[in-house]
């Protein structure tokens, strides 16, 4: 083969891999993804920190868990160590706990309850023997018993 | 209150980032040699220097309990700025520009559209809500935001087993980076940060076209790798914005460009720039670390072929970096195994029966459902010619991958766990690497 259609035939080689990979590629911008998130983006951006995450997707799982977490965390006392949180045992909710009180420490159950930490307790079941602090949204905050 | 208004706050990011940003590209006129398009790689580094003085100097602030820590940082980048300007590397001459046929320029502006149009996907996917992906809010976000509120790096975040799901065993520099930003316009907002994101991916794209340029490629061909790159949605997604990989990415071409301009000698600043490409890297997960050993052992390879004792510089500017790194996290914040990994299991005798077992994993769960654009990539890696530095990229993402693919046979967790939770995301981060190294085939000088 001369010198000449070897590179002619790599050329094409190239273009019938690249352009269809291109395609490929472009075709995963999907126009309507994009104006949701355009829409979504124009909706919540004049709101508040708090209220742009409620309207996301990683408070999707249970948004009122999230609204309860923001609750509480306005309200706990102060000097509290850290923040035991009875609520969904998932993978999510115990990173979201985490994140949402950083830097104070929080745990989704946390077995023995550390000294010096405030339960909060998600739902309306109250655990007997605990001393109410305050009540939050769908919850309340309490310290648990000795 | 600045975290009320994402407009406001998107302005403060930006602000920052582009402070950080101009300061480094001002210190790597010192680093990267003259070329075609030295602005653009000039630039791309810039950003990897800006924010590794951002989050370097902010542990240096923390370190020394400076009262605001961040000011360490700004002293950093005040010092490099000086040191870049201290020793600039001259201008280029300008060759006399040739015109150019029309069908060139059609070609160029539709191929400048296209990275445009992926840059904007990309911008609009990291901003559209707060930080969100499952792995930001364990590990990155929550070290970022405790060290921020904190003004300190706690031990209590590292040595406590109900946060042992933070893996602490990664390095500090993406954390580290965010609290430096929230220091700086005084509030932790999570969702303006997500800008440096984007900024990542547009030096990621200038680094490889000036790189491509530099050694020998035409706009063409190195315009057309940054847009295929920059539609790459598995690397610029939504879900991967928050997390180690996006920076990772951007490192792993840094460092890759760099060895091989230090192995070729293309120039005297190529061992300096292996060094901070290391240190970024290895800052910023621990694939960084395996990356340092891969090149080291590439470095090996070479000089054994050679049969010369060459590369001592080049070894040096890998290695020193990388033990620093690690030996500097190690004080910090004490030792921790790395979550999933277990070097005890390389004794156990079905060793080799977990190896495949992860290999079939990684087939099943990332590499079948990717066939038909692996077997594109592959066509064009089969349709390039001979090219010392695109042939040492490759191997570099090779052996990465290969790194990568042997790991699961270690997970005390089994390697289905590994393959699963890890493997997909770090072969991912490969993708700026492979992608300059098909282009410098493709194109080669």
């Amino acid at each position: 083969m001369s010198v000449i259609a070897r590179i002619h035939l790599r050329r094409t080689a190239a273009a019938a891999s690249a352009v269809p990979l291109l395609f490929v590629l472009l075709a995963a911008n999907r126009p309507g993804e994009l104006e949701r998130r355009l829409a979504h983006l124009a909706h919540y951006a004049p709101r508040p920190l708090e209220v742009r995450r409620l309207g996301g997707s990683s408070t999707a799982f249970d948004r009122r868990f999230y609204f309860f977490l923001e609750s509480a965390r306005r309200k706990l006392p102060e000097d509290v160590a850290g923040v035991a949180v009875f609520g969904p045992e998932s993978e999510q909710a115990r990173n979201l706990v985490a994140y949402q009180f950083a830097p104070l420490p929080a745990v989704v159950r946390p077995r023995p309850i550390p000294a010096g930490w405030i339960a909060a307790v998600y739902g309306p079941v109250r655990p007997p023997g605990w001393r109410h602090v305050a009540d939050v949204s769908d919850g309340a905050l309490m310290w648990p018993a000795p | 209150m600045i975290a009320d208004r994402f407009a406001t706050a998107l302005l403060a990011v930006a602000a920052i980032a582009g402070v950080f940003w101009l300061g480094g590209t001002v210190a790597a006129s010192a680093l990267v040699p003259a070329g075609p398009a030295q602005r653009l790689e000039r630039a791309g580094w810039g950003l990897g220097l800006g924010l590794a003085a951002l989050a370097t100097g902010l542990a240096t602030g923390f370190t020394l309990a400076f009262r605001a820590p961040v000011i360490a940082s700004l002293v950093l980048l005040g010092g490099a700025v000086w040191l870049g300007r201290r020793f600039r590397l001259p201008p280029a001459p300008h060759p006399p520009r040739a015109a150019l046929p029309p069908w060139r320029i059609l070609a160029g502006t539709v191929l400048a559209v296209v990275l445009v149009w992926g840059f904007a996907a990309f911008l609009l996917r990291a901003l559209t809500e707060p930080m969100a992906s499952n792995d930001y809010f364990a590990i990155w976000g929550l070290k970022g935001k405790t060290f921020f509120a904190e003004q300190a790096i706690p031990r209590r975040l590292f040595d406590w087993s109900s946060f042992e799901f933070s893996n602490p065993g990664y390095p500090l520099g993406l954390p580290l980076l965010y609290a430096g930003i929230g220091s700086l316009i005084g509030a932790w907002e999570d969702h303006a940060l997500a800008l440096i994101f984007p900024c990542w991916m547009a030096a990621t794209s200038m680094v490889m076209y000036g790189w491509l340029r530099r050694r020998g490629a035409s706009a063409l061909a190195a315009l057309a790798a940054a847009a295929l790159l920059a539609h790459f949605g598995a690397l610029y997604s939504a879900h991967l914005t928050g997390m180690a990989e996006i920076p990772m990415a951007f490192a792993f071409l840094l460092a890759g460009t760099a060895v091989c301009d230090a192995i070729e000698g293309t120039d005297g600043r190529a061992d300096a720039r292996v060094a901070l490409a290391t240190w970024i890297a290895a800052g910023t997960k621990n694939e960084g670390l395996f990356f340092a050993g891969t090149a080291l052992a590439l470095l090996a390879l070479l000089a054994l072929l050679r049969k010369t004792a060459g590369f001592r510089r080049t070894a040096l500017a890998l290695a020193l970096p990388a033990l620093l790194s690690a030996a500097l996290h190690r004080l910090a914040v004490g030792s921790h195994p790395v979550r999933g990994i277990d070097l005890a299991y390389l004794a156990r005798p079905d060793l080799f029966d977990r190896f495949l077992e992860g290999l079939a994993a990684a087939w099943r769960i990332h590499l079948s459902p990717a066939l038909w654009p692996a077997a594109a990539v592959v066509l064009l890696i089969a349709a390039g010619r001979r090219s010392p530095h695109g042939r040492r990229l490759l191997f570099l993402a090779a052996a990465s991958a290969g790194v990568y693919l042997a790991l699961p046979a270690l997970c005390p967790y089994g390697p289905v766990w590994l393959v699963t939770w890890t493997v997909g995301r770090a072969l991912i981060a490969l993708a700026p690497l492979l992608t300059a190294g098909v282009a410098a085939r493709l194109a080669p000088s």
